[in-house]
Order: structure tokens, then C-alpha cells, then sequence
């Protein structure tokens, strides 16, 4: 018997060694999304004429299994409404609106457009903004430069382990490489400088850790759903990240420079994107300004000689000046002149916000998160959750970054891939797979549809990280194609619609409310890119003065308007537009109060209307109205729908003007659910 | 009137309400209504709302509320003990108050000249003369004052009042910030970060507005009167109905409610804020006669309206252009000027709410986000540092220990030193008045359920009556 028992301990022993279960506990109570990818098999499905890709497979059969039927599919001229918002966050191009879906999906995505609407869903992830907030509120002035980085990638489908890496270590990949490549590389790394700082941290050291945790806070929560800001004080309470694994990996960032000087005034660091060209001529302009100060010295000295040697003064005075004579009075002034003309002409060098390698170093573990206590020194590294061979470790020669992108896009690959096509599906849907997409750790939310995560990170995969080859397996999908519209039966068995048994309702994102609303009026200039921000770099965009120098009178699509941190336009903050301090990659789309007040009353809102109005009006009534419905809701009004508006605009109470009953008209219908909601 | 489907005559067709509560579930999931409603917690419901009187700057402890003789008596020596290893600046040696002392009321409690007004109130105040924070700057100290926090991103203390209790008014908003500072935090210090936005603080004005002229963003309609934005809401209620039809979403509904609501509000808002049929006498108790209180006490007589109304969460801020309590030189001069600004408003203000019954079940308090060092700066010899290791605030009203004082400082002022009430602690005390448990009012945000006082805060039970 004891025999027996020893053999069957022994035997287990071997096969949990053999099984991978390895000795810790932990790796047997892997949370899902830690697993391996490995591709599920499609399921099968009873109505198989509904489906037009794997998509619905997995779809169709979660809801065959509760009885529900497929969704039906949704009209041609709401589908394009639906897709147009989707991929450029526009209203239909006319081009697009005589054309087959699937041209119109490959056609959208092709515009430039397409990039300023995805890149600001990354710029949600990493939150972007134009100002540091938090304490001193200082102006990022080339933040602009990292906006249109992302907004190019996204439009060039650069793959999306190359995208993250490039964030990650931009500067380690820009050696040897061409002057604009090397500058774009440059560029990607403002990902880690754009970080809300505690500026005015009078301890160098907390100034330092606060802004390196903050690093990895975004890095863990962007690119992994992994919340590892928690473990700088102590070992996260649900997913196996220690203090330690913190501590490794914060020692890349203590090697990084992403200050200047962290003593106050703090200064925060940049990388100089000038070419040799540009710096010599800046040198040398800033040579001639000196040569011109010089200049003016020895002319005033010699001056000055004059005088004194002329007896005019016995001893030099405050201001020699009024004893010159006219002539010299002039040819000074002359000579200043000169001089400021040089310096209001020096030669724009151009900057951006970045990261570079600084001293490397390893740092120790902060004992609860205290500089005061230190722990073991650690050794530079990565998550113990996502083993590393030696090789792939930090080296003394950089700070780590390189490795740790790696490590993220390579090691961490299943999670990395599941993260970035749940947030795909989620900007399409509204709702994730997994409802956390920033969070897929044991306290995250479990997916919908596993298989179908699974499928799509595979596909993802196999398709070069190419983001736009999910788009494509979305849109074509009869899923995405479903109709809006909810019977008692899916209300029943589908409350929720995690079943996905009609496609949600969604109200337009804010950017989308106000493209919109100025592309009705024709007033929407179309550029791409460049800077539109006028605050001067490193100065105060608040200051205890709070007086508001904030002005939005740009008629440059919203994506290029200025993100003010503590004080976003309040046309934005009031609608969905996120904390841009904070990682959010699921915006919340509740309507409030306070939004209604603005689309009522704002000057911006009785702008576009009147706007409208005047474009629509005609000498008759039918026909403004029929003008307005075709603008405003692409369709003609129903029988009904005239009727009441025209008696509307003939019982209008004391118009002001002949446009202004046609521009309330306008207004309400700018306010209701047909306009601010895609279906 | 005209048949739709909403979820309301849905609940009423379908007896059963097949499926609504799970619906009524996703809004909730989605903070359209508040998670956590008050219930039954250890402590008893003291206040009902909350009045905060922020003097950013950093009013000095050891020239206001909290007498140090032995500061007169050392003055001009050094400070007998170490200052504190991460300090905003350098500072000298002792610097004895420039203002004299006396003691008030019955509770006998020692207030400066600069405030002769308050301190006739000191009876019905609660002085902690303990308080200390983490940060010697502006920003990192008013965000920890305000939000629990200065380098992560967390709802502002307002926002967690109103997520807890929601509003008493369905007109007004549950939290009002008149003139806040657009600086050190900003939006951030009535922000809802996390919380879904709903529970944002509504900024009537900015610091650089006058008082009289703030106003809550887009609250008026410059281009249509009331009859004729009524014409056009019932009109777009008339469109919204039709295209709702045949589907049940609960945030088209709530879009149809929020216009009526704001609608409402235009009325509602600038008729609490109106302060015309205030009387001369009242104008006068809050010292609005007098050009250097006029701005502070238009303030105050706005936010006692506003309480009156029902509004949960009302904050005042000092921190006009000029005016901030951030003495590194010219104490004398500015202090003292500062103090003249909001001493009679303070005052008037106390005694109209006593008057008006509303503050038994108001929780007055009065702060800056630190206090200042007892040791001098400046070449003149006449300022003080930022000092968050030690300072006064003071309560009133709802509950509070009337006449008290809990905490002190070393004989200098410079420490808290007998029962030290960190922000964490002064933030748990403020959820306990209202009933909240602090430990309880959480919201789950990136894998793990957040807090206002994250995992600190204790409760100063000592401070109730």
C-alpha cells in the first residue's frame, strides 16, 4: 500500500512537471486571457444562409442556442449612414452613396480620413493631449507632431506589433535609419513623454517614480489589459504581477530620459528634429546676433569715450545716452534695430516631445512604494507572468525599451493580440467582447464569445497585425449588417444584447456630432494633418490668473483641435469625450443635462442651424422642408412628418426673421435622436 | 397623446416586466443611476449637504486660528528642532505673528485680529488644528485636498457626494463649484474622472469672473425666448417619439428627459442665483456693501441660495485674480487683506443660515490646501512658506462638535503633533457626517474597486456632537 502511494505521488509529480504546470500554483490558475492562442473550430449553424463570414458562425450559434432568430439585415442607406460613421466619422460621401457596400468599405478605407478617426480612438489609449495638467498646466506644443504620427500610421495600416513597438522605442530603432524615418521613429515615442507630471514636485525622486509609474500604468492598461501600477507599493491583489516584477521594469524607465532636469523647474525632455542643414544655419544666425551685440557694445563704449573725453560728463551716468550726439543717437538706434530684426528672424528649429536613453541603471524595490525603504536590487526585466529567455533580456548598453517591446508584442503576444482586436470590435459594436477592454486580468471581465476573441486574434496574426483586415472581416460580416431593431422576444432572452441578437444603438461620438455639423454647412476644411495649436511651448495654458485663453474657432476637424488638459472645450468634455489623463478605451456615452443645455443654447448649435436654414430656404415651404430632411437625415419626410412641420414653421411664435422658424426647425432636428444616434 | 414604446408603457403592457429589470440592471452597470444609495451605515446621517469654503493659497495657521505665544516669545531664533527633509523652499528662523490674539465666546477659543467677524462665531465652530497633507505645492496639494489624490487621476470629493446621495433638487444640479480656480488641477478638482460624468461638478463661472457676472456654461439662449424653445422642445419630442418607435433604448429615453430637465433649469438655475430680491440687510450681513468684501460675499449669498434649493455639494472658492492666501512676502499687507475680503461674508453667511434653520442639517467647512511654515522667507522679512505638515481647518454646522477643538500642533505650529487628521482622514470625517461609510462608497474602475480616501481615512469621531 505505501508502495503504491509513493508511485502515485511520484507519477502525478511527473506528469504536472510534464504538463507545463511548472512549480508554482499560479501558472495552474491561468486566467483565460493568459492562456496560448490556439485557432477554435468555426461552429456549425442551423440557418446557414445568413452567414457571410466566420463572424457569424460564432455569432449565430450563441444565439441559435438561446432561440433567437439571426437579426435581420439592415437597409442599404442606413448601412452606409452606419458605415461612414464607422470609418471616417463622417457623414456618406456622395461617392460612396451610388456604390455596393464592400467597394464602399474598401473605398473608406482608403481615405485619409479614415486615420483621423481611428488614430483618435488610439489617442483615447494613450491619453493624448496638447497640455501636462495636473499641477502646472503647461502647454505641450509639439504634441501635434505624435496626433498626426498615429493618425499616418493608422491611415499606412502599419502593422500593430511594429505601431506599439515604434511607441515603445522609436529612438533605439531610429539608428541608422534615413533623416525622416528617423524623425517619425522620434516622433512614436512621445507615447511615453505626453504623460500628465507632477511639475512642481519639490522631491526629485517621488517627481521621477510618479512619472515613471505613470509610464507603466499606460503601457500595462494600452497594450496588455494588465493594471501593473498597482504593484509599486504592493503585489497585485488579483493577477500574478509583484513588486518585483514592478521594480524590473521600472528600471528600464529610471534608465530612460524623459526629463531634462527633475529638480524645479522641472524640464521635461526633447528631441531636436532638426536637419545638420537647419542647426547650421541657426548657428549661424545666432552667431550674427551675437556679433551684432558685440557690435553695439563697442559702439557704446567708444561713445561713451567721447563724452567723457568731451567734458559733457565728469563721471559716466545711469544713461549715457541723452549725452550723444544726434547723429550717434541715430546710428545706435539704427544698430538696435538691426539686432531685434535678427532676432525676431531666427530660423524655426523643430522639436518634438520624446524619449531617449539616459544613465542605465537597475533600480532597488521601494518597500511599499516608499524611496526611504529600499528592497533587493532588481535587475532590469519584464513580468515573470510571461517567461523571457536570457538573451531577451536588458543589457548594460540600453535602458530596455527595445527588449520590453519585444517582449510585449512577442512574449505577450495572445494578450497583446486579444486587447487590440477587442478594442477594434468595441469601437465598431460599442461594447467589447470583453466589456473591460482595459482591463483583462482575473477582476476584468470574461468575454461573450471566447472563440470567436480567440478567431480574431488569430486572424489578426496571420494577417500581419494589419488592422484594417479586421475591419474588413467586421464590416462584411452579417453581423455588422444587422438591423436595429429589438422585438419582445430578443428583450426577453437578450436583455443585454451580449448575444449581439440586434446591433446597438450608439450615439455619435462628439467629434463626429461637430464634423458633421460643419460639414452641413459647408464650413469643414478637409486638411490632414499640421499643427493648429497656439500656445507657445513650456508656458502656463492656466496660471493662478485662471483667465481662459482657450479659443476653438477652428474649422479643422475635431481630431485636431486642441486637447487642454484640466480644461477641455467644453463642447467636447460635456458629451463623451475622455479624461485625457487617463487611459480610456470604452467612452461613456450617457446623455446628460448639461449636454442638452449646449445643444439648445450654444452659439456653436444656432450657428449650424441658421446655417442650415439658409441653405434650405427656398420661397416654398415643402421645399425647405424636403431640403432640410435630405441634409440632416438623408431621406425625404414621411406624409406625416410634412404635415406637422409645416405647420410648425406657420405657427412659430414671433419669429424674429423670415429664417428663423426654418433654423428652430433645423436646430430640433440637429437635437433628435435620428441625427445624434447611428443605428 | 401619441403611442410609443417606451419602457415605461412597455413595463405597464408586459405585467411581468419580462426583461425590464435586467435592462434596468445594464443602466445601472452603465451609472446612469447611482450604485450605491444611502443605506443604513455605522455612522447617522449628520448633514444633508455640504458647503466648502476653499481659501487657495494656504491661509497661515499660526497667523489665524491657531495661537503659538511661545512663537512671539522665540521670535528671531531658529526652529529647535529639524525642518522637514522635502520643503517647498528655504526658510529662516521664527517669525512671531504679526497680529494679536484674543480669546472669544465661551468656548474661550483664541482667534486672531484678522478675522474679528468669525470669531464671534466660535461657538458654533469646530476647529482641527491638526491637518496635514502630503505636498508643499500649490497643485499636488489642492488635487490632494480635492480629489484624495495628487498624481493619480480620481473624482473630485463633490463628484463622490453626489454619486452617494444624488441630488434633493430633480432642477438643479447635486454639485455646484462657484468660481473655482482654473489652476493647480482645475476641472480636475470637481471632475468625475472615473465616475461617470453625471456626477461632475457644474462650474458656475471661473476664478478670473466677477461673481456677479458667472454663470453656468450655456444656461441661457441668446436667440429664442421660452414660449418659442417650448414650441421647439415639444416639436422635437414629437420627432424623437416617432423615430423611437419599434425600438426600446433607454438612453434615447433619457436624452428625451435631459431636454426637459434643461429646460427646466434655465429657469431654475439663474432663479436661485438671482440675488435681486435679496434685501439690503441681508446684502449688508454678507458684507457685499463694502467694496473688499463685495466679490466673496456675492459668492456666499449664492451658494446659500443654492444650498436652499436643495443642491447636495456647494463650493466656494477664494482665488480671485489677485486674491490667493500664498504670502512667500508682503504677509502683513496681504494677509490681513485676503482676511478682510472673506471675514464678513463668513461671518454674515453663518449667521444667515443659523437664522434660516439650514445649518442644522448643513456641514460647513472652511480650508486651504496647507497652511504655512511658522519660520520667515523672504528678504523682507515678512512671509511664509507653503506648510503641509501642519495647519487648521474648521467646521460648522450639521452635527459638528460646537465650540471644540480637536488636535494641535508643536508649540510653533509647525507639525501636527497630538492627533494628526491627514486629508484621507478629514475626507472619511466628511462621508461619515453625510452617513456614508467610506470604506463602502466605492466604484470599480481598471480591476479594482476605488475609493475617496483609497485605502486610508479614518473616521474623527470626536468632531460629532
Amino acid at each position: 500500500m505505501p508502495r503504491l502511494f509513493w508511485i502515485t505521488i511520484i507519477t502525478f509529480g511527473l506528469l504536472f512537471k510534464l504538463l507545463g504546470f511548472g512549480s508554482d500554483l499560479k501558472s495552474i490558475e491561468r486566467n483565460w486571457s493568459f492562456k496560448e492562442l490556439t485557432e477554435p473550430k468555426v461552429p456549425n449553424v442551423i440557418n446557414t444562409s445568413w452567414i457571410q463570414n466566420e463572424i457569424d458562425n460564432f455569432i449565430l450559434s450563441k444565439l441559435e442556442k438561446v432561440g433567437l432568430e439571426p437579426p435581420l439585415n439592415e437597409t442599404e442607406r442606413i448601412l452606409q449612414r452606419r458605415l461612414s460613421y464607422a470609418l471616417i466619422g463622417l457623414p456618406p460621401p456622395k461617392e460612396i452613396q451610388k456604390i455596393k457596400l464592400e467597394k464602399a468599405v474598401q473605398n473608406l478605407l482608403e481615405s485619409p480620413h479614415y486615420g483621423e478617426k481611428w488614430g483618435r480612438h488610439w489617442l483615447d489609449v494613450v491619453r493624448y493631449a496638447d497640455s501636462n495638467g495636473l499641477d502646472e498646466n503647461l502647454a505641450f506644443a509639439h504634441a501635434w507632431r505624435f496626433r498626426d504620427y498615429v493618425i499616418d500610421s493608422f491611415n499606412n495600416d502599419l502593422p500593430f506589433n511594429q505601431f506599439v513597438e515604434e511607441q515603445l522605442a522609436g529612438d533605439l530603432l531610429s539608428i541608422g535609419k534615413s533623416f525622416s524615418e528617423s524623425n517619425r521613429l522620434k516622433i512614436a515615442t512621445g507615447f511615453l513623454a505626453l504623460g500628465p507630471k507632477l511639475l512642481a514636485e519639490p522631491d526629485p525622486v517621488k517627481m521621477e517614480m510618479d512619472m515613471i509609474d505613470e509610464q507603466i500604468d499606460v503601457i500595462g492598461q494600452a497594450f496588455l489589459g494588465l493594471t501593473i501600477g498597482c504593484a509599486r507599493c504592493h503585489d497585485h491583489m488579483s493577477d500574478p504581477v509583484s513588486t518585483v516584477d514592478y521594480y524590473k521594469m521600472a528600471g528600464i524607465f529610471k534608465s530612460t530620459r524623459t526629463m531634462e532636469k527633475v529638480t524645479r523647474p522641472t524640464k521635461w525632455f526633447e528631441h531636436n528634429l532638426s536637419s545638420v542643414l537647419e542647426l547650421k544655419h541657426s548657428e549661424k544666425h545666432e552667431s550674427l546676433i551675437v556679433a551684432q551685440k558685440n557690435l553695439i557694445q563697442a559702439f557704446k563704449e567708444k561713445e561713451n569715450a567721447k563724452i567723457l573725453s568731451l567734458g559733457k560728463v565728469k563721471k559716466l551716468p545711469k544713461n549715457p545716452l541723452v549725452h550723444y550726439s544726434e547723429k550717434s543717437k541715430k546710428e545706435l538706434v539704427d544698430l538696435e534695430k538691426a539686432l531685434s530684426e535678427f532676432e525676431d528672424s531666427r530660423p524655426q528649429l523643430n522639436f518634438c516631445h520624446g524619449v531617449e536613453d539616459g544613465n542605465i541603471t537597475n533600480l532597488n524595490v521601494f518597500i511599499r512604494g516608499d524611496a526611504d525603504s529600499l528592497g533587493e536590487k532588481q535587475m532590469r526585466g519584464f513580468l515573470e507572468l510571461f517567461p523571457t529567455k536570457i538573451n531577451e533580456l536588458p543589457n548594460d548598453m540600453q535602458s530596455g525599451r527595445l527588449q520590453l517591446a519585444r517582449w510585449i508584442t512577442v512574449n505577450c503576444q495572445a494578450l497583446f493580440a486579444r486587447v487590440i482586436v477587442n478594442r477594434i470590435w468595441l469601437w465598431h459594436f460599442g461594447q467589447g467582447l470583453v466589456s473591460t477592454p482595459d482591463n483583462f486580468g482575473a477582476s476584468g471581465a470574461k468575454p461573450t464569445h471566447p472563440e470567436l476573441l480567440e478567431w480574431l486574434a488569430c486572424q489578426f496574426i496571420e494577417n500581419n497585425w494589419s488592422v484594417k483586415s479586421i475591419h474588413r472581416l467586421i464590416l462584411n460580416s452579417s453581423t455588422w449588417k444587422s438591423s436595429s431593431y429589438v422585438s419582445k422576444k430578443m428583450l426577453e432572452r437578450d436583455p443585454e444584447n451580449l448575444f449581439y441578437s440586434r446591433f446597438p444603438v450608439r450615439s455619435m461620438e462628439v467629434e463626429a456630432i461637430r464634423d458633421t455639423c460643419l460639414t452641413l454647412t459647408g464650413d469643414l476644411n478637409l486638411t490632414v494633418g499640421g499643427k493648429v495649436f497656439f500656445y507657445e511651448n513650456r508656458k502656463h495654458v492656466f496660471n493662478v490668473t485662471s483667465l481662459d485663453q482657450t479659443n476653438y474657432n477652428v474649422n479643422r476637424r475635431s481630431v485636431y483641435l486642441p486637447v487642454i488638459r484640466n480644461h477641455v472645450y467644453d463642447f467636447f468634455q460635456l458629451f463623451d469625450f475622455p479624461d485625457p489623463k487617463i487611459v480610456q478605451g470604452n467612452r461613456d456615452p450617457i446623455p446628460t443635462t448639461q449636454q442638452a443645455l449646449y445643444l439648445m443654447n450654444s452659439p456653436f448649435f444656432q450657428k449650424v442651424s441658421r446655417g442650415l436654414a439658409k441653405n434650405a430656404q427656398v420661397p416654398e415651404k415643402r421645399s425647405s422642408v424636403h431640403r432640410l430632411f435630405m441634409k440632416i437625415y438623408q431621406r425625404k419626410p414621411q406624409v406625416d412628418e410634412l404635415s406637422e412641420t409645416i405647420e410648425y414653421l406657420e405657427n412659430f411664435p414671433k419669429p424674429l426673421d423670415d429664417l428663423h422658424p426654418l433654423a428652430s426647425l433645423a436646430q430640433a432636428m440637429l437635437c433628435s435622436n435620428e441625427f445624434l444616434y447611428v443605428r | 397623446m401619441r403611442t410609443f414604446w417606451n419602457r415605461r408603457s412597455f413595463l405597464q403592457n408586459n405585467v411581468m416586466g419580462l426583461g425590464y429589470s435586467a435592462l434596468l440592471g445594464s443602466i445601472h452597470a452603465k451609472g446612469m443611476l447611482p450604485k450605491y444609495r444611502l443605506k443604513p451605515t455605522k455612522y447617522k446621517q449628520r448633514a444633508k449637504r455640504v458647503l466648502f469654503l476653499f481659501m487657495k493659497g494656504g491661509p497661515s495657521q499660526v497667523d489665524t486660528f491657531d495661537y503659538k505665544p511661545k512663537l512671539k516669545f522665540d521670535h528671531g531664533k531658529p526652529l529647535p528642532f529639524a525642518k522637514p527633509k522635502v520643503q517647498f523652499a528655504k526658510t529662516g528662523n521664527l517669525m512671531s505673528s504679526p497680529w494679536e490674539f484674543s480669546r472669544y465666546g465661551e468656548s474661550g477659543h483664541y482667534v486672531s485680529e484678522l478675522f474679528p467677524n468669525v470669531a464671534r462665531h466660535v461657538d458654533d465652530l469646530c476647529f482641527i488644528h491638526s491637518m496635514h497633507g502630503t505636498n508643499p505645492a500649490h497643485g499636488a496639494a489642492v488635487l490632494k485636498l480635492h480629489t484624495g489624490s495628487e498624481n493619480f487621476i480620481r473624482p473630485s470629493m463633490g463628484a463622490w457626494v453626489s454619486y452617494g446621495l444624488g441630488t434633493e433638487n430633480q432642477n438643479l444640479p447635486a454639485f455646484i463649484s462657484i468660481c473655482p480656480t482654473l489652476a493647480h488641477g482645475g476641472a480636475q478638482n470637481w471632475g468625475s474622472a472615473f465616475l461617470p460624468n453625471t456626477y461632475q461638478g457644474c462650474p458656475i463661472g471661473n476664478a478670473s469672473i466677477e461673481p456677479g457676472d458667472a454663470k453656468l456654461g450655456h444656461i441661457s439662449n441668446k436667440v429664442d425666448s421660452i414660449s418659442q424653445q417650448r414650441v421647439q422642445l415639444n416639436f422635437l419630442n414629437s420627432l424623437n417619439n416617432r423615430q423611437n418607435r419599434g425600438t426600446i433604448q433607454p438612453e434615447l429615453e433619457q436624452r428625451i428627459e435631459d431636454f426637459e430637465m434643461a429646460f427646466r433649469m434655465q429657469t431654475s438655475i439663474p432663479l436661485a442665483q438671482d440675488l435681486t430680491g435679496e434685501s439690503e440687510v441681508t446684502k449688508r450681513l454678507y458684507g457685499m456693501d463694502q467694496s473688499i468684501s463685495e466679490n466673496f460675499g456675492t459668492q456666499c449669498l449664492i451658494a446659500r441660495r443654492f444650498l436652499e434649493h436643495g443642491v447636495r455639494f456647494v463650493q466656494v472658492t477664494h482665488s480671485a485674480l489677485k486674491a490667493q492666501w500664498d504670502q512667500h512676502g508682503n504677509l502683513r499687507r496681504d494677509h490681513a487683506e485676503r482676511a478682510a475680503q472673506v471675514d464678513q461674508p463668513i461671518a454674515g453667511l453663518l449667521t444667515d443660515l443659523k437664522i434660516r434653520g439650514l445649518l442644522e442639517d448643513t456641514l460647513v467647512i472652511w480650508a486651504g490646501e496647507f497652511g504655512r511654515t511658522p519660520t520667515v522667507q523672504g528678504p523682507k522679512f515678512d512671509g511664509r512658506d507653503h506648510n503641509p505638515n501642519g495647519f487648521t481647518i474648521w467646521l460648522a454646522g450639521a452635527g459638528v462638535k460646537r465650540g471644540f477643538k480637536y488636535g494641535s500642533t508643536d508649540e510653533y505650529g509647525y507639525y501636527a503633533k497630538e492627533n494628526p487628521v491627514h486629508v484621507h482622514d478629514f475626507h472619511a470625517t466628511l462621508l461619515a457626517f453625510l452617513g456614508i461609510d467610506h470604506t463602502e462608497l466605492t466604484y470599480p474602475f481598471a480591476g479594482r474597486d476605488f475609493r475617496l480616501t483609497d485605502v486610508h481615512g479614518r473616521v474623527v469621531n470626536e468632531v460629532f456632537a
